[in-house]
């Protein structure tokens, strides 16, 4: 029987690789951008994209089509016939070994483009090349027994590190995204699930500790500090797993690694992370290319990550912050400014303060202050509007109606 | 304000049903159909009401594990 390639619990799925060749090798269409709930429909795109050597643009399934078209412009019918001399060459894939030859073939022209929504809060593009996308792939023999456990949006670059790392290893991928708890249990146990990558959001979800994972050698954590309690919980849940702590960002991928909260740098990064006034620097060789990504000096990228450096040779450091305003909610990073402006388009509403209150759950829950000019509109019609604005999690959970809303000196909304 | 009423919000506010009686046994994600986000946003509204953290100490799986957190 051939190796499973991906595993759905909520749709029956279970498609292995070499159901996976058969698919790409009978490909007719070819699509630039990709969206879809279906994982495996994203997973094989982007396989479809490389062996064609062809630009793909990931879309979040749960953006709405005013949100889409902001980012990306109108899109036309942008699904294509594959030419013939590639439906040739895919049809002449016949066995595994040679589709993964020509998935890590030299890729001149490919490159994957996905949103992040970044430190600006403005979804923005960042497009990466092949080096870039898979360089924290560890590809080694001890690799290839892995069994993954994918608990990321297939259409973000955590999830994106996580399918390469999969794939390239010819690892089974099982979905565990959206998966109630008693599910994700059962899966990481039935599956024997080896490694699973997720947010500290997703993990304390999985408490309290009334069973045991022994099959899992590996919890990688990112996006926001695990604390102590749910760290000390965690390992008695996963007895052989060792808890590592990730860097990452959409622009720049994986950079550090840690055990607990302190980051050293990887030698081979040595020269291109700088710190200065506390914040992190990363040079651009690092990072994926992106119009909107500023650089000082045409070289260096400003993460916005503050900082506290604990010993200088080596380097070893803690985030202390965000320097902006950005809401960290269950790792989904949420801008308050772009949530006010959606809200003040809203009729009868005159002024919004939009803020993180911190939440035992997901770190950070979405509120809002809200003066109005009718008081007739309510916060269930509030929220009917937004439904279709914007994503959920940027969805502010509660809504105080008041009579006033502090500016500061510049007139700007106090933030607390 | 019972605790009936909060779960009502927050499912209203979702554009589901009311629930006219809820169960100790009910879960909340199975049952009720809560996700992280409601939860989340349960939590805030029970912690303004009763100034009680559901989730400080770990996680609350069914309706009557609220309560007792309540003292109900």
């Amino acid at each position: 029987m051939s190796k499973v390639f991906y595993r759905d619990l909520t749709t029956g799925q279970s498609t292995s690789y070499v159901e996976l060749l058969k698919d790409l090798t009978s490909a007719t269409h070819y699509n630039l951008y990709c969206r879809s709930k279906d994982y495996y429909v994203v997973f094989k795109s982007i396989v479809l994209s490389l062996l064609l050597n062809q630009e793909i643009i990931l879309l979040d399934d749960d953006l709405s089509q005013e949100e889409v078209e902001s980012q990306v412009g109108k899109i036309q019918n942008s699904e294509v016939l594959i030419s013939e001399v590639d439906r040739v060459f895919l049809s002449r894939i016949l066995t595994l070994d040679e589709l993964f030859e020509n998935i890590t073939k030299s890729q001149k022209n490919w490159r994957i483009t996905l949103f992040t929504s970044g430190t600006t809060g403005i979804p923005k593009m960042i497009s990466h090349d092949f080096t870039s996308i898979t360089r924290s792939v560890k590809q080694t023999n001890k690799h290839t027994s892995s069994v993954w456990g994918f608990a990321y949006n297939s259409t973000h670059m955590a999830g994106i590190q996580v399918f390469f790392q999969a794939l390239l290893n010819k690892n089974t991928i099982v979905k565990l995204f959206k998966l109630g708890r008693e599910e994700i249990l059962k899966e990481i146990n039935d599956n024997k699930i080896t490694h699973i990558s997720a947010t500290p959001t997703f993990y304390r979800l999985l408490l309290p500790v009334d069973q045991v994972c022994p099959s899992v050698e590996r919890l990688t954590s990112g996006g926001e500090r695990f604390d102590r309690k749910v760290f000390e919980s965690l390992s008695r849940m996963f007895p052989n797993a060792s808890i590592v702590n990730v860097y990452a960002s959409t622009e720049a991928g994986t950079v550090f690694a840690s055990d607990g909260d302190t980051f050293s740098v990887k030698p081979n990064f040595k020269n291109l992370v700088k710190f200065e006034n506390d914040e992190l620097y990363l040079h651009k060789t690092i990072m994926g290319s992106s119009n909107t990504i500023q650089l000082q000096q045409n070289e260096w990228y400003a993460t916005g990550d503050l900082i506290q450096i604990i010993s200088k040779d080596p380097i070893r450091f803690i985030f202390i912050s965000r320097k902006n305003e950005m809401i960290n909610v269950g790792g989904y990073k949420v801008n308050p400014g772009e949530v006010e402006d959606v809200l003040k388009m809203i009729d009868g509403i005159k002024q919004v303060r939009v803020y993180g209150k911190k939440n035992s759950l997901l770190g950070n829950i979405i509120c809002a202050d809200i003066l109005r000019t009718n008081s007739e509109i309510t916060e269930l019609d509030i929220r009917a509007v937004l439904q279709n604005k914007i994503q959920d999690f940027k969805i502010p959970r509660v809504i105080k109606f008041v009579e006033s809303i502090e500016t500061t000196r510049t007139g700007k909304i106090k933030r607390n | 304000m019972e605790l009936i009423d909060i779960i009502n919000i927050v499912l209203e506010n979702k554009g589901r049903a009311i629930l006219l009686t809820v169960k100790p046994n009910d879960d909340l994600r199975n049952d009720l159909g809560l996700d992280s986000l409601d939860l989340a946003e349960l939590t805030v509204r029970i912690e303004s009401e009763f100034d009680i953290d559901i989730f400080e100490n770990g996680l609350v799986k069914t309706v009557g594990e609220i309560q007792d957190k309540l003292g109900k």
